[in-house]
């Protein structure tokens, strides 16, 4: 009898997938029944948070700004450290293999600490305060932009360097005539990208310490008061979302 | 008097791939010469051992009678300031403007640290500006080179060779990418430009009907080795279909009308 390989795979694939659910399920002693417990209490928790505590509005909105200006200057400094990795580990513009194989994997190394452990990281070295916010964020970020970054630098056309290569221009010129106006407005866009995602984590990082309004939520979970808590997640949505909206336009107009 | 020779000019690319065999040819200062010959001729090769985009395997190639296949980096780049060259797919920084693309032909004759800040002396913007003149675009100089239609485009591309002052105007394919109005108004402008400035130009054409109307020397290329050369009025089909290897199709000619001064806005 000849053996359907293709069905056998298939079989093979689906059973490991589901092997691995219901491992995880299993290990975690979860079934629907507890989730559906849980439920009433999801429903009281944001009952408690309204009204949002309205004597907190000032205290949150000043913290959640100093997120804001936590994820500008941490980004800022990705951005600024990133830019010449990526150039440094994009393949197909001249850099000889041996750097472009070491920087690609220096970004490899970056992306692997989450940012929560290099807060508590930072908020060990530095103290706990913004400072510790701001680092996390901006080694972090270098990982995620110098490879999106080497990615748009692999993709630009190469006609224009091959123009001023003809002409006799020097490597600067080509660089900073054929290279880097092909990929400044990328660079840009991909610079606000990170800074959207920064803001969320620079919300966050106040958990471990380093500053903004996960300080306040912090300190209002563990007393339980959740109407401070309502008002500091409220004022987390409605920035996080206007500032999105903005990026997201400006990240179109500009590329 | 010669302006550029070819002596056992040959270039065999990785793989054992021979692109050009042997070729031996002399160019007189000013001569308008059509380089013909189906894609994978060499065509392309031969052009960029002019300045070296390709460095040739063996022979030797002298510009100007000083043998150029020796010069170091430095040389090298001086000596290719001095040689326009233009793409088929025009080679322009699609965002920057026209003119800084057009500046571009002036990198080599200015100072690394004022290209560096932009700094471009009057006079080197003036020849930019009169460059952008020379092919009537003059009007353009400050809008984005993608925002420009792709005769435009090229006209960029010969006003950014013509900005370097050349003494040699190297044209790969300049046509290729146009529709056939827009090519012979392009081709009118290089040979237009060849006569008035006595600038020597090469051009890379497979359109046959081009190569006769507008060269006036033709060289003919297959599979690497040099099988034409000479005048463009002794050259008729029969010529072609030797050179090409094949009997001619409507494939080979452009086409379109010759008048197009203007052809679009």
């Amino acid at each position: 009898m000849k053996i359907n390989w293709q069905l056998f795979r298939r079989i093979v694939n689906l059973a490991v997938i589901l092997g691995v659910i219901i491992w995880s399920m299993e290990g975690m002693n979860i079934n629907l029944e507890r989730i559906a417990r849980g439920i009433p209490s999801i429903g009281n928790i944001i009952k408690l948070m309204f009204p949002p505590d309205m004597d907190f509005f000032s205290r949150s909105l000043s913290a959640m700004m100093e997120s804001i200006q936590i994820a500008v200057i941490g980004t800022t400094i990705a951005a600024i450290l990133a830019f010449p990795i990526s150039f440094l580990s994009a393949a197909k513009i001249g850099v000889p293999f041996s750097v472009v194989f070491l920087a690609k994997q220096i970004l490899n190394a970056i992306r692997t600490f989450p940012e929560l452990i290099l807060g508590i990281f930072f908020v060990a070295s530095y103290g706990p305060g913004p400072l510790a916010g701001v680092m996390a964020i901006g080694i972090n970020s270098i990982g995620m932009l110098g490879k999106l970054n080497s990615e748009i630098v692999e993709t630009i056309d190469r006609g224009p360097i091959e123009a001023l290569e003809a002409s006799g221009s020097n490597r600067a010129e080509v660089f900073l005539y054929a290279i880097f106006p092909q990929v400044l407005p990328q660079f840009l866009a991909t610079a606000l990208y990170r800074f959207e995602l920064n803001l969320r984590a620079a919300t966050v990082l106040g958990l471990v310490g380093a500053g903004g309004i996960g300080v306040i939520l912090l300190q209002s979970l563990q007393f339980r008061r959740w109407p401070v808590v309502g008002m500091s997640l409220l004022i987390i949505i409605v920035v996080v979302t206007i500032i999105d909206y903005t990026s997201a336009y400006i990240r179109k107009r500009i590329t | 008097m010669e302006i550029l020779e070819f002596e056992n000019v040959s270039v065999v690319y990785p793989g054992n791939v021979e692109a050009l065999k042997k070729v031996s040819l002399t160019i007189k200062e000013g001569e308008f010469v059509v380089i013909v010959g189906l894609s994978g001729a060499g065509k392309s090769t031969l052009l960029r051992t002019v300045n070296r985009l390709v460095e040739p395997t063996e022979g030797i190639i002298r510009i100007g009678g000083r043998d150029i296949t020796k010069l170091n980096k430095k040389e090298l780049k001086k000596m290719r300031a001095q040689i326009g060259m233009i793409f088929q797919n025009f080679n322009l920084v699609n965002r920057s403007r026209v003119v800084r693309n057009v500046l571009a032909g002036r990198l080599s004759y200015v100072p690394t640290w004022r290209t560096m800040l932009g700094m471009f002396p009057l006079k080197d913007k003036e020849i930019a500006l009169s460059a952008l003149e020379r092919v009537r675009i003059g009007e353009k100089a400050n809008v984005r080179a993608d925002h420009l239609s792709g005769g435009q485009q090229q006209r960029v591309g010969i006003a950014r060779a013509l900005a370097q002052q050349p003494q040699i105007i190297l044209a790969d394919e300049p046509v290729a990418s146009l529709d056939p109005p827009t090519s012979h108004a392009v081709m009118k402008d290089l040979r237009r430009i060849n006569k008035e400035d006595n600038i020597t130009t090469l051009v890379n054409l497979h359109f046959i009907d081009l190569a006769q109307e507008y060269g006036e020397r033709i060289i003919g290329l297959r599979d690497g080795e040099l099988v034409f050369d000479g005048p463009a009025s002794e050259v008729d089909e029969g010529v072609f279909e030797e050179i090409y290897g094949r009997s001619i199709t409507d494939d080979d000619l452009r086409g379109g009308t010759q008048v197009a001064p203007r052809e679009e806005g």
